[in-house]
């Protein structure tokens, strides 16, 4: 089961992601802000992080390259979770995954839980089976 | 002790043991600088609110006996912060720093501390497309790197004149008469003032910006590419 960190400003939405990904067997911590996050990730390191890119004060980017910048976090499987349109994202799309190692990208008006849940498990399960070794727990 | 102060924005930042961090300025006084900053990652540290990514700091540092530097102190001078409300602008603006940081790998006057700072205030400005920047600061870089093209005479050193149509020699980086080539005085002017211009604004506001940018920009473009970096 995966240490989950889901950036999420929408405190409703987090809580429903959070309450689905418990129940799913997973451990949630659920922060709102890029700042409030990477303090998360200090304090336990994250076996995937889940990101809406959409965020106060700083935005997902700032907060992707602020993370990426440590070499201990580099190998965290990051998926996006936004309510940006996709074709706004698909502009951006290489850089997001080539630059800064984001492993998928979910819209969110159309994404279920069951899809949050199954990335958690696809994506969170690579740091036991090794597939991101600088990530494991 | 050397203690040294300065302007400075921040290109990158590494990491550096278990709290610390290097960080990679532009300075107007001193170029390219790499100073130790320590206790950065921790949350609550002094320094880490006056180093921002798409800002200008007052830094304080001490210059050390090898290359880098141990920063003393930062206080925020001014952050443009509507950059990073749009996804684009902010992913455009790391664009930038990361050019800036490859272009100034051997040198660094402290033109381009300016430029990245005007680049800043272009990408804090809705009003200025992201096309628009994107143009003008690669026609600065070319200006600054001695690439920019002749834009008084044509390839045989005649004066490009307003009733000629011209086609650009990348070969020559000049203009060559051509009545079906597409560039015109108008065409020709606007290349001056984007070549000329220390604001991305100035650009902006030409009538028709937008038919010229396209017409222009695969030349910029191209001359970027082959630029010796």
């Amino acid at each position: 089961m995966a240490n989950v960190l889901f950036l999420e400003p929408n405190i409703l939405l987090a809580q429903a992601y959070a309450q689905a990904l418990t129940l799913a067997g997973h451990t949630v911590r659920v922060v709102q802000g890029a700042q409030e996050a990477i303090h998360a990730a200090d304090t336990a390191l994250p076996d995937i992080v889940l990101l809406e890119l959409q965020l106060p004060a700083h935005n997902g980017i700032e907060f992707l390259h602020e993370f990426r910048s440590y070499p201990e976090w580099q190998h965290i499987p990051v998926v996006v979770n936004t309510a940006l349109y996709p074709v706004r994202i698909q502009a951006a799309r290489q850089v997001l995954e080539e630059e800064l190692g984001v492993v998928d990208v979910l819209y969110k008006p159309t994404a279920t839980l069951a899809d949050i849940c199954e990335a958690v498990r696809t994506y969170g399960a690579g740091v036991a089976g090794g597939l991101y070794p600088g990530s494991a727990s | 002790m050397n203690q040294l102060v300065t302007q400075a924005i921040i290109l990158s930042r590494t990491d550096y043991g278990e709290a610390d961090r290097i960080i990679t300025m532009l300075t107007p006084d001193y170029g390219k600088l790499r100073v130790m900053a320590k206790g950065v990652r921790k949350v609550k540290s002094k320094l880490a609110g006056g180093i921002e990514l798409f800002s200008v700091s007052d830094i304080t540092y001490i210059k050390g006996k090898g290359d880098i530097g141990t920063l003393v102190s930062t206080r925020l001078s001014v952050h443009y912060g509507k950059i990073v409300t749009d996804l684009e602008r902010t992913m455009a603006g790391y664009d930038f720093i990361k050019d800036l940081n490859k272009i100034t790998e051997d040198q660094a006057e402290a033109v381009y501390f300016e430029l990245l700072h005007r680049t800043f205030i272009a990408l804090n400005d809705p009003e200025i497309s992201l096309e628009t920047i994107r143009f003008w600061f690669n026609a600065q870089i070319l200006k600054e790197e001695g690439q920019m093209p002749n834009l008084q005479t044509d390839d045989e050193g005649v004066r490009l004149e307003a009733g000629k149509q011209y086609t650009f020699s990348f070969d020559r980086t000049a203009f060559v008469a051509d009545a079906h080539g597409k560039f015109g005085a108008p065409e020709i002017k606007f290349l001056r003032i984007v070549f000329a211009g220390h604001d991305a604004r100035i650009v902006q506001q030409v009538q028709g910006v937008d038919a010229l940018l396209k017409l222009a920009m695969p030349m910029v473009q191209t001359l970027r590419l082959n630029m010796p970096h």
